[in-house]
């Protein structure tokens, strides 16, 4: 799974709902079992859909085109 | 070990998008017991996610010689060898389901002259969705209806008994349990196969597993990026405006009616011609009104700005198994596929509606819910005749095994670095869009090696690392699908382009690659396409073919 975008989560703004954590369709958010606030798991599989950035209630999701991968993506050509 | 829960039913949908949400609420209309399951969240999983762009609709206030139109635009475009029947249903039935849609309350937004209805690639009728799609609105609707919901869960083989499908087994994400369904009626709705992300080909997959046929898989839709990021509000004003300029500025020719691009920058990249960019200095101010128009559904995505000029430069990206062709085989016209009690719809039903190219965008989708709200049905019917299955308890401990071994192996191969090097043998322009037969046969080479060696060596540290492991299985089957069914076409067509076979072939490749296991090995056939569908033969090639290939 080739991450795409980096998003990151307002700690001040995340009520830890768990809206991002049930709808992320790339599975990569979990609920910190310490601070109970959502935090991304596993960035390097998130493909940039902004499912949680438009979901989350309290607006406390971000994103940047910029990506966060262990490799780059092979591509067809460049 | 997890414990297991046992899940009875009489309909089981696997996928939880249109065509599956549309299924489960059919059979649930129907008074069954009917259980929707998603390996994410239904109505929000990935290709529901992307399908954002508009639903294709054919109303029916127009003449039957405007339907007449359009299918033959679909046969010239898809290269005659569509199943003309299919593409009638969904042409017709669109409308109903686009009502249907809407009175669920899902989120369709008017085009850019303010009519609900935008003809950008006629003679076809589109509605624009918005930024929410279809997809929460179709999971509403089977809630309200009492459709039993399970997301969460990967479902990883279909349950057989006496050469029936009678059901599904899998895992949940969250607490690691592991799930059997017994079901009387089973609807596949995973959708297609891109190899990376989440639409991994579940589908095709678990068909194929069952013993099920599976049909025209050589077939590509591609995605090239402007560069590696993925930004929906970008792509949807290329849609509008699709100027292209090769390394030296000279202008990509490319059919301008499409609004979805063909393998023309492939073929470029192939004579050399890369890098090629996308020219927005071109642009007119109009061309700048009609892509901010077409953005405005893709509210809150990264913020391009269609106004800023330049050369944007373009790389081969994403391509994926063509949707609304290939996928199990259906013997009618309520989904069912060759395996008894096994229904397939969306993309991973090989309904052949489009035929050899995807003419335009929302196709897949009314495709979807027109397959999906006939699976549901025929699974209906066919789950109100059938007997309660009876599982065999010794082949689910055997797959229960299967599916925990790779927590519990603790060594092997990640299964990221699976999926690295299946897209470094698979992605480059010249394996999957400029094919040869030999490099075709390198290419399977690898991924033999990679099903036969690294595949059952895979190991995962947690559940989210399990899943990744059962979709890697399953996007290795789905490459070795479409690199056979690829070297099997000994002819180009449409989005299959082998160069060294430039040619379209008649009337020997008038017909359908079909694909099934045939005790652990991949048997392929053709299913000729009946001669009431050819084309006029006696018409010139070129004419038959507007569309040229490199070296024909």
């Amino acid at each position: 799974m080739i991450g795409l975008c980096s998003n990151w989560i307002n700690h001040n703004l995340c009520t830890g709902c768990g809206t991002c954590v049930k709808i992320c369709p790339a599975d990569v958010i979990r609920i910190d079992e310490n601070t109970k606030r959502a935090i991304i798991k596993y960035s390097e599989d998130c493909f940039g859909c902004q499912l949680c950035k438009v979901h989350c209630p309290q607006g406390a999701i971000q994103m940047t085109p910029k990506r966060h991968m262990m490799y780059p993506p092979p591509l067809g050509w460049r | 070990m997890s414990t297991t829960k046992t899940v009875n039913c009489d309909v089981l949908v696997i996928g939880g998008g249109v065509a599956g949400c549309f299924a489960a609420v059919r059979a649930r209309e129907r008074g069954l017991n009917v259980v929707l399951v998603d390996k994410s969240y239904v109505g929000y999983s990935y290709a529901t996610r992307f399908a954002t762009l508009n639903f294709l609709v054919f109303n029916p206030n127009e003449d039957e010689g405007a339907l007449n139109t359009c299918l033959k635009a679909v046969a010239l475009r898809g290269e005659y060898i569509n199943d003309p029947e299919w593409t009638e249903i969904v042409l017709r039935e669109s409308w109903d389901r686009y009502q249907e849609l809407a009175s669920w309350g899902a989120d369709f937004c008017r085009s850019e002259n303010g009519s609900m209805f935008a003809r950008d690639v006629p003679p076809f009728t589109t509605v624009r969705l918005g930024l929410k799609g279809v997809g929460p609105a179709c999971r509403e609707r089977a809630e309200t209806i009492g459709v039993k919901i399970l997301d969460r869960i990967m479902i990883t083989d279909l349950l057989k008994s006496g050469g029936e499908v009678i059901g599904a087994i899998g895992f949940s994400l969250d607490t690691g349990d592991c799930y059997v369904f017994r079901a009387k009626a089973t609807v596949l709705a995973t959708g297609l196969c891109s190899f990376y992300m989440r639409n991994t080909g579940n589908g095709d997959a678990l068909a194929y597993k069952a013993g099920a046929t599976i049909t025209s898989r050589e077939f590509i839709f591609v995605w090239p990026w402007h560069d590696p990021n993925l930004d929906m509000s970008l792509a949807a004003a290329r849609c509008v405006y699709m100027k292209f300029i090769d390394a030296e500025g000279l202008p990509v020719k490319h059919d301008p009616r499409s609004e979805i691009i063909d393998l023309s920058l492939e073929f470029l990249v192939h004579e050399g011609r890369a890098p090629i960019y996308w020219d927005l200095d071109s642009a007119t101010p109009e061309d700048v009104e009609r892509m901010k128009k077409r953005m405005l559904s893709h509210d809150g995505y990264m913020g391009f700005d269609p106004n800023r000029g330049g050369k944007i430069r373009m790389f081969g990206g994403a391509w994926m198994l063509l949707n609304s062709m290939g996928g199990a085989w259906l013997i009618n016209k309520k989904c069912a596929t060759e395996i008894p009690g096994l229904y397939a719809a969306g993309d991973c039903a090989g309904t052949r509606t489009v035929g050899a190219f995807h003419i335009v965008s929302g196709f897949g989708l009314a495709s979807a819910a027109v397959t999906g709200a006939r699976a549901g049905i025929g699974a209906a019917e066919y789950a109100a005749k059938a007997d309660k299955p009876d599982i065999d308890e010794e082949e689910l401990i055997n797959l229960k095994e299967g599916i925990y071994a790779p927590l519990k192996r603790g060594k092997g191969f990640e299964p990221r670095w699976v999926l690295e090097i299946i897209n470094s043998i698979m992605t480059p322009y010249y394996i999957y869009a400029v094919k040869h037969g030999d490099r075709l046969k390198a290419a399977l080479t690898f991924i033999e090696f990679i099903k036969d060696h690294i595949v059952p060596r895979m190991y995962a540290k947690d559940l989210h690392e399990l899943l990744l492991v059962h979709e890697i299985k399953n996007i290795v089957l789905n490459v070795e699908i479409f690199l056979r069914c690829s070297l099997f076409r000994t002819e180009s067509r449409g989005t299959h382009y082998r160069e060294d076979y430039p040619r379209r072939s008649d009337p020997e490749w008038l017909a359908w690659t079909k694909l099934r296991d045939d005790g652990g090995r991949m048997k392929l056939w053709r299913e000729p396409i009946p001669k009431k569908w050819w084309p006029d033969l006696s018409t010139a090639y070129e004419e038959r073919y507007p569309r040229r290939f490199p070296g024909e």
